[in-house]
């Protein structure tokens, strides 16, 4: 074989392996309202950025007929590129190809390019679109899937790892985009679930649909397995983009700062005027934030699940800061098990990549109730306690409002280590609400009174006036000071200007035990 | 060229001033004194405590109290069309009134609590359809 004849080899082989499972399957994929699992790549990075590894490993199954439905490549496309000039690597799973069933050599593609990750210390993206083991190659292939689980495991807290659920992702495999940080989902062909529709009937007897049991709306509102869903492939894409964006590449870099070209001296004034002036009164909080970060850009996660908790990315001067806020329009902004669960895995998000944390409290209490005693609020709401108290990165809390009792302590109190505690002049600070405490504190006077409804209200008042205010935390220094409202941006800018430098350190152990 | 000392939340600043001359001159203008948002009117009285449903016509899709309160105001009736985010009642509970609003477009098939009614959580308060 003449030089020129192996190139033109070379050529049409890389030319077979571009068009996955064969022109029919792409038009069927398409037809789905999905992309390709090449296009979505194209889509998603840089232009001619990227660059594919091992386009020619295929199965080494001779079982079932597997040698006949060989493809190289086998089912997933992987290498690197940039997104927004910073490098990223990838995993893609063709559709087209066997299903983009995941089997020994395509789960070891898929090792290859974590580890390279790890190495290079830059974000990982995997594309899930699959119908999961491939049964032919049996044990095989669930060692794939253990693979993938340990370098997901030991690449947490090293570099960003994001899951893109873009088709199906059931049984075993949902359990990689469950290990990694962020998991996104497209409305109507993504789905996850443990066990599908078919098996649930026949165990249960409970009728379902896909997308009931593990759509993006599922697992976005009511699981909280997801933690952002978008109508279409393209808008997801976007999303990842922008949430890219705000991460660094790894644990030892910062984040990419960002254009810094709104006024760190900016006073929104409208701040003064957003909290209502009665107690029991809600507004958004989402306001609040947005009023205070740059260019009013806030990237909120897990948008729809415990929407009492507000957690998301925005930026300060230009560095990126993780927010946590409570959201008294939305069940009083209270803690129970799913907001304590949802904000404590960000936090611990922002402490491993060295994201500064600010927390915005308005929060009266935990949520009384049998169910969320006995779904275990104790031991989810320590999650909250525990991650805040372990966090060593700077940690600024603004109290706008009311922080009542252990829940005050439990939003990045001063207690916890927070390095900066400014409260706003409508800070409430008490151990517990005026009503509650004045009726124990008062019980006999009121008992005895010769009007008990009048001498309660002048009780309620007496407290009111005396603890509902941040005054007596600022006169023991657990709020470093009392700032109006507007001047809220400056003052954290120039906070976290002064804690750029922090240094602080725990006690060396293998890890902690986070209650789970 | 003027020199001015001003303060702002505690910190002095020198700054100096030139005035800039223009043929319009005009009038100077005085910053408002910030007035607090003109109270709104009550609203007209309230309507008749309205029937409460005990059931939940089929298909419809319910609405259930988040946390266990008191249903302080009720603003639809059965038979209204509401608007997805438009608040349906105020529930008060955590000492917060509480907007509840409707998920999605459509008709109210059912008002199934009355004004002043305790309600636990998973109670349904409104359905739509």
């Amino acid at each position: 074989m003449a030089t020129i004849d192996k190139i033109n080899e070379l050529h049409a082989k890389k030319e077979k392996v571009s068009l996955g499972g064969g022109p029919d399957k792409i038009a069927k994929q398409h037809d789905s309202g999905k992309m390709t699992a090449r296009e979505r790549i194209n889509t998603l990075f840089d232009e001619n950025s990227f660059v594919e590894i091992d386009a020619f490993v295929e199965t080494r199954s001779i079982e079932f007929g597997m040698q006949k439905k060989k493809v190289a490549g086998d089912g997933v496309v992987t290498g690197y590129g940039t997104v927004n000039g910073r490098l990223v690597f990838v995993s893609s799973q063709d559709f087209t190809v066997i299903g983009g069933s995941l089997g020994e050599m395509h789960a070891r593609k898929i090792t290859k390019v974590m580890d390279m990750a790890v190495k290079m210390g830059a974000p990982f993206l995997s594309i899930n679109d699959s119908g999961g083991a491939r049964i032919e190659e049996g044990i095989d292939s669930l060692s794939g899937f253990g693979d993938i689980f340990f370098r997901n495991t030991l690449a947490s807290g090293v570099i960003p790892q994001i899951s893109v659920i873009m088709g199906p992702c059931a049984g075993g495999a949902v359990y990689s985009p469950a290990i990694t940080d962020f998991v996104f989902m497209v409305e109507k062909t993504s789905q996850m679930f443990i066990t599908g529709p078919q098996v649930i009937k026949a165990v249960t007897g409970e009728d379902v649909t896909f997308e009931k049991l593990g759509g993006a709306e599922t697992h976005n509102s009511i699981s909280g397995v997801a933690h952002f869903k978008s109508s279409s492939e393209m808008e997801c894409i976007e999303e990842i983009k922008r949430l890219i964006g705000f991460l660094p590449d790894n644990n030892l870099s910062d984040a990419p700062i960002g254009c810094q070209c709104d006024d760190a001296n900016r006073i929104p004034e409208e701040l003064n005027e957003i909290i209502p002036d009665g107690a029991n009164k809600p507004y958004d909080m989402i306001e609040i934030i947005e009023k205070i970060v740059d260019n009013g850009d806030f990237l909120e996660i897990q948008k729809h699940f415990a929407k009492n908790i507000i957690i998301g990315f925005g930026r300060l001067n230009g560095g990126t800061v993780g927010i946590v806020a409570n959201q008294p329009k939305f069940m009083a902004g209270v803690l129970d098990v799913n907001s304590s669960d949802k904000a404590a895995r960000f936090i611990r998000f922002c402490d491993a990549f060295n994201i500064p944390l600010i927390t915005l409290t308005d929060v009266p209490g935990y949520l009384p109730g049998v169910g969320q005693e006995h779904n275990g609020v104790i031991r989810h709401g320590a999650k909250l306690l525990y991650s805040f108290s372990e966090a060593t990165v700077p940690k600024i809390n603004v109290i706008v409002r009311k922080a009542y009792g252990g829940a005050y302590i439990a939003m990045n109190s001063k207690h916890l280590g927070a390095d900066m505690v400014f409260a706003w002049p409508t800070g409430e600070i008490a151990v517990m609400g005026p009503d509650g405490a004045a009726n124990i504190i008062f019980r006999k006077e009121i008992q005895s009174a010769a009007d008990p409804v009048e001498a309660r209200n002048a009780k309620i008042d007496e407290y009111r006036n005396k603890f509902s205010n941040p005054y007596v935390a600022a006169a023991r220094g657990y709020v470093d000071d009392v700032i109006e409202p507007a001047t809220t941006r400056v003052r954290l800018i120039n906070a976290l200007e002064m804690l750029a430098s922090k240094r602080d350190n725990r006690p060396a152990k293998k890890h902690g035990n986070i209650p789970l | 060229m003027k020199k001015y000392i001003i303060k702002v939340n505690g910190n002095q600043y020198e700054v100096e001033v030139d005035e800039v001359r223009d043929e319009s001159t005009s009038a100077p203008q005085v910053a408002a004194a910030p007035s607090k948002a003109p109270v709104q009117a009550a609203a007209s009285a309230a309507p008749a405590a309205p029937k409460k449903d005990t059931v939940v016509p089929q298909g419809a899709a319910t609405i259930t109290a988040p946390m266990p309160g008191t249903i302080l105001k009720i603003n639809v009736n059965t038979g209204d069309t509401v608007k997805k985010g438009q608040v349906l009642l105020i529930l008060e509970a955590m000492k917060m009134e509480n907007e509840i609003t409707a998920p999605k477009d459509g008709t109210v098939a059912s008002v199934n609590v009355a004004k002043g009614a305790s309600v636990s959580v998973g109670d349904v308060m409104v359905s739509i359809s």
